[in-house]
C-alpha cells in the first residue's frame, strides 16, 4: 500500500485487485498511508481466473478512467483524539468497559473483544500502572524505540532497524510510550519485575501474520529466567505459571491495543492459532545446557550474563511431540523397542541419535527452520554421540533436509517463498530455473542457523517441535 | 463503600500517527495510447488471465508488466515512472 499511495500522490492513477474479505484491511492500510479512498475491486476466491476476469475487467478499466467523485478529491488530516484516561468509574464498571466487544461480520460473524484477548483482564487503574512503571528506569512518556540495531527474522524477515528508531506497531504503524506498554502489561497480569521483558518484546512491534495459521511466541534466555522465576521445567508451555502466562499474554494484548490487530479485519489467520490464545512465553533452562552448548543469548551475540527475549513468528504452528518417552528410554538404555528396530541397533546400548526419528517428519509437508525444544537429558545424549555444540546440530539437521529440486518444486509454499522461481538458488548461486530436477536443495531454509534449539522441559524424555525457527532477539537489560 | 470508589483507568491503545490525507490522482480521459503498468503480485490464476485479456483485447494501450510472486510490488524505475500513465495492481497490494 505505501507504493500505491506514493503513486497516487505523484499523480499516477491506480486500481487495486484483492480478495473480497481483505476489503477492511485494504481500507485501513489506505487510511494510514494517506489515501483513504483508494479504488479497490474484489476478486473471487472460487471462480476460475478467466471467469473472474470476464466479471471484473470493465470495472478495472473504469477504475482508471471514471472521473473522481467529490469524496475521492478530498484532502485533509487524520488525527484521531488520543485520551490518556479511557474510563473513569468503579472497578466493576471498568471491568465491563474493558471487556466490551464488537460484532465482526464475515469472515468472523461473532463478537471480538475491543481491548483484550477475550479473557478477563486486570483493570489498568492509574495506581496499578504507576506501580508497573517501578519495574523500569525509563520515563513513562518515553517513546518505545529500538535499543540496538536489529534485523528481523520470521514474519518481518529482513527488516532492518537502527538503534533509536521509533518502533511502529504493526499493522497500523502506531507508536507507544513506556506508560502505554505498562497499561497493557497490567491488563495481562504482569508484575513490575516482568516489565523490562514486556518492554523488550514490545520492540518487535507485536506483528501478527495476516493469513493461514500464524503463531507468535516469546522465549527468554539469560539471568532473567531465574530472576523472575519463569517456568522452564515441566509444563513450561502449558498453564499454571504466574510468570510465563502473563508475559506471553502481554504480547497478544499489545497486538490488540498497540498494534491495532482485529480478528477478521486485519488479523486474517484463517484458523487463528492456539499458541496465541492467551499467548506463549517460554524460556531456556540454562542449567540443562550440556557443557559446550551456548545459551540462546550467546547465539545472538549477547553475553552469558545478559538477558534477552526472542520473539518468534511460527508460520506453521505446532508440529508436536512424536515418540513415547518409554520407547525413548528403551532405545537409549538397552537398544529395545521400535526406535531401535528402525535404526537397526537392537540390543545396542545408547546413546543413539534420536533426532533421526523426527527429522524425516520435520519437513514432510512444510519447509523452513524449526524450533526443537528438548529436555536436558536428550541434549546430553546428542553431546554424547559427538555434537559438541548447537551449531553442529544445526548443521546436521540442515544437511538432512536436502531433497531433489524436482520434489521441492512439488511443495506448496516455495512457489511463493521462492518468488515464482525467479531468483537465485543460494547453495548453487544459479537461477532456480537453470537447475535440474535432481539438484539437491535444503528444505530447512537457506542456512543452518534458521533452526533453533531450546533446552527446557521436565524430566520425561520428550521433545516438541514448532514449525518456524529462529526469531529476533531483543535486550531485556536495556529496559531495566 | 469500596465498590463505589471512582478510579481513573488508562488507555492501552497505541498512538495513531497523524496522517495527511491526499486526493486520488486525476483519472485518465481514455486508455488509448496510454502506458499502463500491470503490477502483478501473486494469485497467478487471476493475474495470468488478466494480463492475457488486457493485452489481447486492448491493443491500443501500451501495456507494461512488473511481476512478483510475493506481496511487495516491484517498483517502477524512475525512467519507467515518467512514462507510465496508470497502474493496475493485484492480487494484493
Amino acid at each position: 500500500m505505501p507504493y500505491i499511495a506514493e503513486l497516487e500522490k505523484a499523480g499516477v492513477p491506480t486500481i487495486l485487485i484483492d480478495l473480497e474479505d481483505q476489503h477492511n484491511m485494504v481500507q485501513q492500510e489506505a487510511l494510514v498511508n494517506g489515501i483513504p479512498n483508494v479504488r479497490f475491486l474484489p476478486a473471487s476466491r472460487t471462480l476460475s481466473g478467466p471467469e473472474d476476469i470476464e466479471r471484473i475487467i470493465e470495472p478495472v478499466l473504469e477504475g482508471l478512467t471514471n472521473p473522481l467523485t467529490d469524496k475521492e478529491k478530498e484532502s485533509g488530516r487524520w488525527e484521531p483524539p488520543q485520551d490518556r484516561i479511557l474510563f473513569e468509574g468503579t472497578l466493576d464498571g471498568a471491568q465491563a468497559f474493558y471487556q466490551q466487544s464488537k460484532w465482526i461480520p464475515l469472515p468472523v460473524e461473532a463478537p471480538i473483544s475491543v481491548y483484550t484477548d477475550g479473557f478477563p483482564i486486570i483493570v489498568p487503574t492509574e495506581e496499578r500502572v504507576k506501580e508497573m512503571l517501578t519495574g523500569t528506569s525509563h520515563k513513562p512518556d518515553e517513546l518505545i524505540t529500538y535499543q540496538h540495531d536489529t534485523v528481523s527474522r520470521g514474519g518481518m524477515m529482513g527488516i532492518r532497524n537502527k538503534k533509536g528508531d521509533v518502533v511502529l506497531f504493526q499493522p497500523l504503524k502506531r507508536t507507544a510510550t513506556v506508560e502505554q506498554v505498562a497499561v497493557n502489561a497490567v491488563m495481562a497480569g504482569c508484575r513490575p519485575e516482568h516489565f523490562p521483558v514486556v518492554l523488550a518484546l514490545s520492540q518487535s512491534g507485536c506483528p501478527i501474520s495476516t493469513t493461514n495459521f500464524p503463531s507468535q511466541m516469546v522465549c527468554l534466555s539469560g539471568p532473567i529466567v531465574k530472576e523472575i522465576q519463569l517456568n522452564v521445567g515441566c509444563g513450561h508451555l502449558g498453564p499454571g505459571s504466574p510468570v510465563n502466562g502473563p508475559i506471553g499474554r502481554s504480547y497478544q494484548i499489545m497486538a490488540v491495543n498497540l498494534s491495532g490487530a482485529v480478528t477478521g479485519v486485519n488479523r486474517m489467520g484463517c484458523h487463528g492459532n492456539p499458541l496465541n490464545n492467551g499467548g506463549t512465553c517460554y524460556g531456556e533452562n540454562v542449567d540443562g545446557l550440556p557443557p559446550g552448548w551456548k545459551g540462546l543469548n550467546e547465539e545472538f551475540g549477547f553475553k552469558k550474563d545478559e538477558s534477552i527475549v526472542m520473539v518468534q513468528q511460527g508460520g506453521g504452528g505446532i508440529q508436536g511431540s512424536q515418540f513415547s518417552p518409554g520407547g525413548y528410554r528403551a532405545f537409549q538404555k538397552s537398544g529395545h523397542g521400535g526406535l531401535a528396530r528402525r535404526f537397526d541397533v537392537k540390543g545396542v546400548q545408547g546413546p543413539h541419535n534420536w533426532l533421526r526419528y523426527i527429522v524425516p517428519g520435520l519437513w514432510a509437508i512444510r519447509e523452513g527452520g524449526v524450533t526443537i525444544i528438548m529436555v536436558a537429558e536428550m541434549a546430553q545424549h546428542l553431546v554424547d554421540i559427538g555434537f559438541n555444540s548447537k551449531d553442529e546440530v544445526y548443521e546436521w539437521i540442515w544437511k538432512e533436509s536436502f531433497e531433489p529440486l524436482g520434489e521441492y518444486r512439488k511443495r506448496s509454499w516455495p512457489d511463493f517463498s521462492r518468488n515464482g522461481w525467479m531468483g537465485i538458488e543460494k547453495t548453487s548461486g544459479k537461477p532456480w530455473k537453470e537447475l535440474s530436477d535432481d539438484y539437491m536443495v535444503p528444505v530447512a531454509g537457506d542456512d543452518p542457523d534458521g533452526n533453533c534449539i531450546i533446552v527446557a522441559g521436565g524430566q520425561e524424555e520428550a521433545s516438541a517441535q514448532f514449525a518456524g525457527g529462529r526469531g529476533t532477539a531483543y535486550s531485556i537489560d536495556a529496559w531495566r | 463503600m469500596a465498590e463505589d470508589k471512582v478510579y481513573k483507568c488508562l488507555s492501552p491503545v497505541g498512538n495513531e500517527v497523524p496522517v495527511d490525507l491526499f486526493p486520488l490522482a486525476p483519472r485518465l480521459d481514455s486508455l488509448d495510447g496510454k502506458t499502463i503498468n500491470i503490477n502483478i503480485c501473486g494469485e497467478p490464476d487471476i493475474t495470468i488471465a488478466l494480463e492475457r485479456k488486457l493485452k489481447g483485447d486492448y491493443p491500443n494501450v501500451n501495456w507494461t508488466t512488473k511481476k512478483t510472486y510475493g506481496i511487495n510490488p516491484v517498483r517502477l524505475s524512475e525512467e519507467e515512472l515518467k512514462t507510465t500513465d496508470g497502474m493496475i495492481m493485484g492480487v494484493c497490494w
